[in-house]
């Protein structure tokens, strides 16, 4: 594997959201997959502001990355469904899985293991107390989170600014040394696998 | 801490409310994760776990025990209890 890598980020919410933001400075072409819409709560946790109400989450970072950096990066404005799972992770160097629900991280794990993509998972307990940030080696699939609301108000947006921190470095140290480095995080430090 | 875990055991870290700390003795690696969620849930309600503020009755129900056997960066088996962690 060699620059430019190409890094796909599923889940265009709290976590990959701001997880693009911190990774501008990657050395590739970042691509992002999400079907859902920018509502007027996910600004308060989400790095998605007023300008993108009403958009779709992909097209709207896709935006907000050229506005503001003048980076481009690819937006797919789609549900990863078993259809069209593969066509658009199977080319990835990296895939980044940021969503909110089990059988999307069964379909992203499926596809890397089959493909033998380096994948690293993000995910969030729901009242912000706890954090996993794992490569797919060693990453177990909680079940939940499908229709849930989660953070609303914007009571955990530090929380997950410093989880999707601590993902931005894991891929910056696997991109540069090839190490998997997996943490638990919750508010208070960090545990290393 | 833990100077002395034998390969049959494992340092149980768990992570209640956002704050975290270990059971102060290994437990058996093999243990059940009903019998590990007790002795957590015992340890915490009676302040026995360093980190972790002691609370009246709790429950661990819906909480997830993961398994790490020992590896060349941690040379002895860890067990978590923690929340569930479905949201991205």
């Amino acid at each position: 594997m060699s620059a430019p890598y190409r890094i796909v980020i599923v889940g265009a919410g709290a976590l990959g959201s701001h997880l693009l933001l911190l990774s501008r400075n990657l050395p590739g072409q970042l691509t992002v997959i999400d079907f859902d819409r920018v509502e007027r709560k996910n600004t308060l946790s989400q790095f998605h502001s007023r300008m993108g109400l009403g958009r779709n989450k992909a097209a709207a970072l896709q935006q907000a990355m050229q506005g503001l950096f003048g980076i481009r990066i690819q937006a797919v404005p789609h549900r990863l469904t078993a259809d069209n799972a593969a066509a658009l992770l199977s080319g990835a160097d990296l895939v980044v899985d940021c969503v909110d629900n089990a059988p999307t991280r069964a379909l992203i794990q499926s596809v890397v293991r089959e493909s033998d993509i380096a994948c690293l998972h993000g995910a969030l307990a729901a009242d912000g107390s706890y954090a996993r940030v794992m490569w797919d080696e060693v990453f177990s699939i909680d079940a939940g989170g499908e229709g849930q609301a989660t953070c609303e108000d914007g009571e955990h947006l530090p929380f997950i600014a410093v989880v999707a921190a601590r993902m931005a470095m894991a891929i910056q140290r696997f991109l540069r040394d090839g190490e998997k480095c997996s943490v638990h995080l919750h508010p208070g430090g960090i545990l290393t696998l | 801490m833990y100077p002395d875990i034998r390969p049959h055991e494992a340092r149980l870290n768990v992570t209640w409310r956002g704050q975290n700390g270990d059971l102060i003795d290994p437990v058996p690696y093999s243990a059940s994760d009903r019998q590990l969620k007790r002795w957590a849930q015992e340890a915490i309600e009676h302040g026995g776990i360093s980190g972790i503020g002691r609370r009246g009755p709790i429950s661990l129900r819906d909480f997830v025990v993961d398994r790490f056997p020992a590896s060349a960066t941690t040379p002895f088996n860890r067990i978590f209890i923690r929340p569930k962690t479905p949201f991205g």
